[in-house]
């Protein structure tokens, strides 16, 4: 710490905490929590609402690190292996397949679809993974399947929502928020909350899937970028040297001193202590980010390009941030939509191209984490935001010119490493045409509830009173940890 | 049993006695009376709401309504109270309330509240916001030396309660930052403080009234207000969810300005953004006011429902509404009755009622639109052509539909042979005596029906044809409506025996409706995929019919070809076909007439020429509110748990119960005017109140009920009840709702005239300054941010009003998912580049960097104030985004050329930025950094430049800068 830190350190967290803790206390307000994460980085007793208890649970997990393949990927092409769905390809769709159903793009009675790639198990727990993933299938043994998942949404906005929000509305907090609103970062000097995107186009819903919602705006994901400033504004404007910098900074200090002296607001020293932090963050976030330092070997295993934006790069960026006590990484990868309507979106050449994409890194990341003994207490999540039909796309009334299947809601795969889960495990199964769940349903909240559980939290527990309501992001109805696949 | 329970009680209650250590004489004696809402009711909502509440309500007992308390309680007895029988039993006891797995035991002093308060009668109190306020009779503002206005006394008296006393009054140019700031949401020029300064000198108190009407009446005020205002209605330029779209609505947020500008007394703002379009004597400005409620967000998406994201932005609406003009958290009866306030879950759909009628319905373009002109001097003009024209169409419309609507006129076409161009399949069938087509299976996108049948022996000449199309299933519709249908084109000829074909030519196409969505006459071009038909949505039978010039003579044994064209396919996913539909055929002269009279021909040629006189007004399409044709009204239902796909109960439109008003009893025919008049009637409690506490929150930077956004029972008490009550009653009786009144009275207050110097005494007490024992000091908000550094640098441009803006975006923030929607950064000499930051195009998905970094909700919801975040992001974005570093340069330039000397260029520098002159050791400070940074560029050029620079950049970041 420099000297003005620690002039700062003690003044600004005795006298901010003592407002936020009397806070707490009279239970006065909801707002005026930004002390969480300040408080956590100085090692101070946070003023978080860990500090009220989140529930007394172990925590497994300190961080996540979460793939989202944006657009869904098919389970059936990947992991939830259906030899009788090959029976009825080509056939007409059962009705109790169709009744009360409402699809996004399905008209009438569509055909079934058999899966498209041949299945084999793999490892000690005998999984079952498709020829799409080469890499990923030696490691399935650090592995636990989900291939239960189900949602409430089936447009992608909504659901992507439902994922990282647990609404399916925008506006409310996305997980990582909660999260770093909860336990706070570990960071001295980098955000607690990090986005990491791929795959060519954002999110159609954007920012609202790493929004804080109405939890204050200091919880909200910062995006990372491969090119250009890795954060918005992090660098200083050209013509002006760190040097140059460090010397106008210790002039604002000064003054804004000065005027403390005058006013007595505790908000002029936060404010003082926030540019400190910026100035650190200027070296610490290039210097995170800059993937350039790692060796031959681990852009090898990684198949890592420095300076592009692949999905690649940002698997090995996680585990940097994640070295760096950054508590939720979320990582976001286009391009998995496979209706079928063209190549590009097809369960043929475009699905292999992602599998090719992704398949390689991800398979890194959990051995590199395992390597480094951080698989322990790092949660690693790879997911889409629902699931696809059994039946084939016949959008407009018609088939697809390409393989592809629509969206279904009511089964998807998920799976999870690390952090307390249990590896080399399948749980929950879906009937034998892969469309509905036939054994043991997870829906998301009880997703949600299972992955704050890992991180310490009781999701019953961590609250946040907004228009009436003490909302969570487990939502109103009740939610379940899913103790069989913990450790 | 029951002797052993009220044993049980007795003890009970004695030991309750001895441990709030009183006698129960001296008790009565020296307690105050029990007040239910103070008192009663916070033990109920900690301790009983979660399981007798609105949503859950065990036993059938809810905690929430006094009737239902009433059946566990004995007014006037205590001991026969059921309610405290089971209080009282032993913690251990499966029948202890609260049972001990939901929490602790009542205590002794709350046991003898209860007590108390039964005994004493039961009274069950409204809780205080749903109460009529009243005005208060406050002291005289002589009666101490402090009080300058009348909302002095009570602050004065709140404060000495606490043990605190009034900071002294700030330094004129502190207040006049403030004032300014708060009022403009700009600071004032060194100049303008100089002119205070003197004025002050010379004419004391009145300076500070001048000041202030200045502020109020500068076009900066309607900019720096908008804002809050657009806050809480959540305008975007762009559409939200799905593909979040452009859409042009900008001309709302112009009218926002001009209303807070032209001081528009907020219940007429009220009314014409609600029901303008009801309006008897609307106005272009009024139809225009009603976008406030197309704000909401629509779903493109491919493959999403249009009647969901309907149905999800009228339910917006209800929330918005009460949110916004009652304080009150409504969103959360859509699922079940409110946990904590008293409101049922049908009265949630009762309301929805008065929104569910609009023609709106999730449209990707957005329909329906108003031509709004581009400028302002010409609505007048525009307004007065577009009602006669409509009015001219109306009445021909009515003339030609009340043949079209005349059964006795047709005759349907039978013995119908069906085929279409693709996949999709039709078979004939005959309902009520009548052939139709009907589609069966899968239906392909861009089908033609071919439809060919018998005419009638009674026709001998055909001058029109109606089609009728008809929902699958028409009872379900009314409840479930189904995707509608488009006559994308519609040919038909007659063919004789002999082969011979006569193509028939049509001229008109007369809609159900006499002003839909889409041109019907559309469905008379080819070329075009739209027309007539209900879009997207069908709930009733829908007909049209198309006008033949010349009339057609038919001869015994010709059949009638048609082929209707259904080309439209919405959302990329779904087919606007009409699964069943008939034909039938008038040879009735009236329609030729219609066509070819001369006063119905010069009729239509004067619409004509009034809509192109409109045309020529340069205007653009903004989302409105229109109510659609009462006869094809959507029935309101109650949802199911909120589920909008399983409905329930019918609904007429409503006012709930707790807040109704005589004037406005359920029924059908209640209007969203009349809702919109209930808001501002002098019955309603709320509005008010919450539009006052919303403003004096922007000024004291917390409102007077902290939780701005919800004045109900789960709300936050006013800190300062009677003063709250006494400005509503006077800011909508006394001040006639005008908001310039309300917060002149504010600003000129000795509570908002204080330093917002904080000692440790008042931290101690009050470290949020709830009893206002100092100014108000707090970080401003994300616009003025931005604002003033573009005006301390002299950079702001003046201009007003129109299209969106875009200012410099850091490299990788714009990548919207329509790539499509372009931000054309405008370059540096285009004053466009430095407008105020209203103006700045709102992409909800993308918000602005700096806005989003400064707290600004990215407006999907009404949101009700921002809670404040100091973080680093801000740090860096004031540093050195692009925005702050031309400011800087900008102001380094301006103290530059301000004098030859450096130190009073640095002191120009400083004033212009804080608006007061340096102190000895902050121009040391300053003058240090200058002088190092000049070292550093020793023998560059130009160096005075980039020294300067650093100084300028240090400025526009200190904390007394961001802070007001």
């Amino acid at each position: 710490m420099s000297s003005i830190e620690q002039r700062l350190a003690g003044e600004v967290f005795t006298r901010s905490l003592q407002f936020e803790t009397r806070r707490h206390f009279l239970q006065q307000s909801a707002a005026g929590l930004g002390a969480a994460w300040l408080a956590s980085q100085a090692g101070a007793v946070s003023a978080s609402p860990s500090a009220g208890g989140l529930g007394a649970i172990a925590a497994k997990a300190k961080r996540v690190i979460f793939l989202h393949m944006i657009g869904a990927p098919s389970q059936l092409e990947l992991f939830d292996y259906k030899p009788a769905l090959h029976e009825v390809d080509g056939k007409d769709c059962p009705a109790e397949y169709l009744e009360g159903n409402r699809f996004a793009f399905i008209q009438g009675t569509p055909k079934m679809l058999g899966p498209r790639y041949p299945f084999q198990q793999y490892g000690d727990s005998g999984a079952w993974v498709s020829d799409r993933l080469p890499h990923f299938s030696k490691v399935v043994d650090k592995v636990c399947f989900v291939k239960s998942m189900q949602t409430d949404q089936f447009n992608h906005g909504p659901a992507q929502l439902m994922v990282h929000c647990g609404q399916s509305r925008v506006g409310y907090p996305s997980i990582g928020s909660w999260v770093t609103w909860g336990l706070g970062s570990e960071s001295e000097d980098l955000p607690g909350f990090i986005v990491l995107l791929s795959g060519g186009r954002q999110p159609r819903v954007g920012k609202a899937l790493w929004s804080s919602g109405f939890l204050p705006s200091v919880y909200q994901g910062v995006q990372c970028r491969s090119k250009g400033d890795p954060v918005l504004n992090v660098s200083n404007p050209s013509g002006v040297s760190r040097d140059e910098r460090r010397l106008a900074l210790d002039t604002l200090d000064r003054l804004n001193q000065m005027n403390y002296e005058t006013f007595g607001d505790p908000e002029t020293l936060t404010r003082m202590k926030q540019y400190e932090l910026a100035f650190r963050m200027q070296t610490a976030v290039p210097d995170a980010m800059d993937i350039s330092q790692e060796t031959k070997e681990t852009h090898e295993e990684y198949g890592t390009e420095p300076g592009k934006e692949s999905f690649a790069n940002n698997c090995l960026l996680a585990r940097r941030l994640a070295e760096r006590g950054v508590r939720f990484i979320q990582l976001f990868d286009w391009g998995w939509d496979s209706h079928g309507t063209n190549e590009g979106e097809s369960l043929g050449k475009g699905l292999s191209k992602k599998c090719m994409q992704t398949d390689r890194p991800m398979t890194a990341l959990l051995n590199d984490l395992e390597r480094r003994g951080m698989l322990d207490d790092t949660l690693v999540v790879w997911s889409g935001e629902f699931g696809r039909t059994s039946m084939a796309e016949n959008r407009g009334g018609q088939a697809t010119r390409f393989h592809g299947r629509d969206h279904n809601p009511n089964a998807f795969t998920l799976w999870m490493a690390g952090g307390g889960i249990r590896p080399g495990m399948t749980y929950g199964a879906t009937d034998e045409l892969g469309y509905q769940i036939a054994e043991s349903p997870v829906h998301l909240r009880d997703f949600h509830a299972t992955m704050q559980h890992l991180l310490g939290i009781d999701h019953r527990k961590m609250v946040f009173p907004f228009q009436g309501l003490d909302q969570k992001l487990t939502g109103v109805k009740p939610a379940r940890v899913v103790d069989e696949i913990l450790l | 049993m029951i002797r052993l329970l009220t044993l049980i009680a007795v003890i009970g209650f004695s030991f309750g006695c001895v441990l709030g250590g009183k006698a129960p004489a001296e008790d009565d004696a020296i307690s105050p009376p029990v007040d239910f809402n103070r008192d009663v009711r916070p033990i109920f909502n900690q301790h009983c709401v979660a399981c007798h509440g609105g949503v859950k309500q065990a036993g059938g007992l809810s905690f929430v309504y006094a009737d239902s308390v009433l059946a566990v309680i004995d007014p006037g007895s205590s001991e026969d109270s059921y309610l405290m029988e089971r209080v009282l039993l032993p913690a251990d006891e499966e029948e202890h309330m609260p049972p001990s797995d939901h929490g602790r035991s009542l205590n002794a002093a709350e046991i003898d509240i209860l007590k108390r308060w039964i005994d004493g009668g039961g009274q069950w109190g409204k809780h205080w916001a749903f109460t009529q306020p009243q005005r208060a009779e406050p002291r005289s503002l002589e009666s101490d030396p402090w009080s300058r206005t009348r909302i002095d006394p009570f602050v004065l008296d709140k404060m000495k309660q606490q043990g605190l006393a009034p900071q002294v009054d700030a330094d004129p140019e502190e207040w006049l930052r403030r004032a300014s700031l708060d009022l403009t949401g700009l600071p004032p020029t060194p100049e303008r403080v100089d002119a205070f300064l003197a004025d002050v000198r010379h004419n004391g108190e009145d300076a500070y009234r001048v000041a202030t009407d200045d502020f109020l009446a500068s076009p900066a005020f309607g900019e720096r207000w908008a804002s809050v205002w657009l806050d809480v209605i959540r305008y975007a330029d762009s559409r939200g969810l799905g593909l979040d779209g452009r859409r042009t609505i900008w001309q709302f947020r112009d009218w926002v300005i001009r209303a807070f500008n032209q001081d528009m007394p907020y219940d007429q703002f009220t009314v014409r953004q609600l029901a303008g379009d009801l309006l008897p004597d609307r106005t272009l400005d009024d139809l225009l006011a009603t976008a406030c409620h197309r704000t909401t967000q629509t779903n493109e998406e491919g493959g999403t429902d249009d009647e969901t994201f309907r149905t999800e932005a009228v339910m917006d609406r209800v929330n918005t509404t009460w949110q916004a003009w009652q304080g009150v958290s409504f969103g959360c009866v859509q699922c079940h009755s409110h946990p904590y306030d008293p409101i049922e879950h049908k009265e949630y759909y009762q309301f929805l009622a008065f929104f569910n009628n609009t023609a709106d319905s999730d449209l990707g373009n957005d329909l329906p639109t108003l031509a709004v002109p581009v400028d302002h001097d010409q609505f007048d003009e525009a307004f007065q052509l577009d009602e006669q024209a409509d009015q001219l169409w109306l009445n021909e419309w009515r003339r030609a539909r009340e043949l079209v609507k005349d059964d006795e006129l047709w005759k349907p076409i039978s013995d119908l042979e069906l085929s279409t161009n693709n996949n999709t399949r039709v078979v004939a069938a005959t309902v009520a005596g009548v052939a139709e087509y009907q589609t069966t299976g899968t239906v392909q996108t861009r089908t033609k029906v071919h439809i060919n049948g018998t005419v009638d022996e009674s026709i001998e000449q055909i001058t029109a044809l109606r089609f009728t199309g008809f929902p699958k299933n028409e009872q379900q519709a009314l409840i479930d409506s189904e995707w509608g249908f488009i006559v994308s084109h519609l040919a038909a000829k007659l063919i004789s025996q002999d082969g011979t074909e006569t193509a028939i030519q049509f001229e008109q196409v007369i809609s159900d409706e006499p002003d839909p969505l889409l041109q019907p006459n559309e469905s008379l071009n080819p070329k075009s995929n739209h027309g007539f038909g209900p879009y997207s949505r069908i709930h009733h039978p829908r007909s049209g019919a198309f006008l033949a010039n010349p009339p057609v003579q038919v001869k015994p044994g010709d059949r009638l070809d048609v082929e209707i064209a259904f080309n439209d396919v919405e959302l990329g996913a779904f087919p606007l076909i009409a699964h069943r539909g008939r034909i039938a055929v008038s040879q009735s002269g009236g329609f030729t007439e219609w066509l070819t009279d001369a006063p119905r021909v010069a009729a239509r040629e004067q619409i004509a020429a009034l809509r192109r006189q409109r045309a020529s007004i340069r205007s653009i399409n903004t989302p409105i509110l229109i109510e659609r044709p009462q006869q094809f009204a959507r029935p309101s239902r109650v949802f199911d748990r909120g589920n909008q796909t399983t409905k329930t109960d019918p609904v007429d439109p409503a006012i709930p119960a707790f807040l109704a008003t005589p004037s406005v009893e359920p029924d059908a025919s209640l209007t969203r005017l009349q809702m919109a008049e209930w808001l501002i009637s002098p019955d309603n409690p709320l509005t008010a109140r919450v539009a006052v506490n919303r403003f004096w929150a922007q000024l004291f930077g917390t409102g007077i009920v902290e939780t701005q956004e919800d004045f109900g029972i789960a709300g936050a008490p006013p800190t300062h009840p009677r003063l709250l009550d006494d400005l509503a009653v006077r800011f909508r009786a006394e001040m006639g709702w005008s908001v310039k009144t309300l917060l002149r009275e504010l600003v000129l207050s000795s509570t908002y005239r204080q330093s917002a110097e904080v000692d440790a005494k008042r931290y101690e007490i009050d470290p949020a300054n709830r009893w206002l024992s100092r100014g108000p000091r707090g970080r401003l908000p994300a616009e003025t941010i931005r604002d003033q550094a573009l005006f301390i640098a002299g950079l702001l441009s003046e201009k007003q009003f129109g299209p969106p803006v875009h200012p410099p975006l850091p490299d990788g923030v714009w990548k919207p998912f329509q790539g499509g929607d372009k931000w054309a950064t405008v370059d540096p000499n285009n004053p466009d580049r430095y407008r105020r930051t209203i103006y700045t195009y709102t992409k909800r998905s993308i918000p602005y960097p700096m806005m989003a970094s400064f707290d600004a909700p990215s407006r999907e919801f009404c949101s009700m104030r921002r809670l404040p975040s100091n973080t680093p992001t801000q740090a860096l974005m004031t540093l050195n985004d692009a925005t702050f570093v031309e400011a800087s340069q900008a102001l380094a330039g301006r103290m530059i050329a301000a004098d030859d000397d450096v130190d009073q260029q640095l002191r120009y520098g400083f004033r212009l930025a804080t608006c007061r002159q340096p102190q000895q050791a902050e121009s040391v400070a300053i003058r240090e950094l200058y002088d190092s940074i000049l070292q550093k560029h020793d023998g560059e050029e130009p160096n005075q430049q980039a020294a300067m620079t650093a100084v300028a950049s240090v400025l526009l970041n200190l904390d007394e800068v961001l802070t007001k």
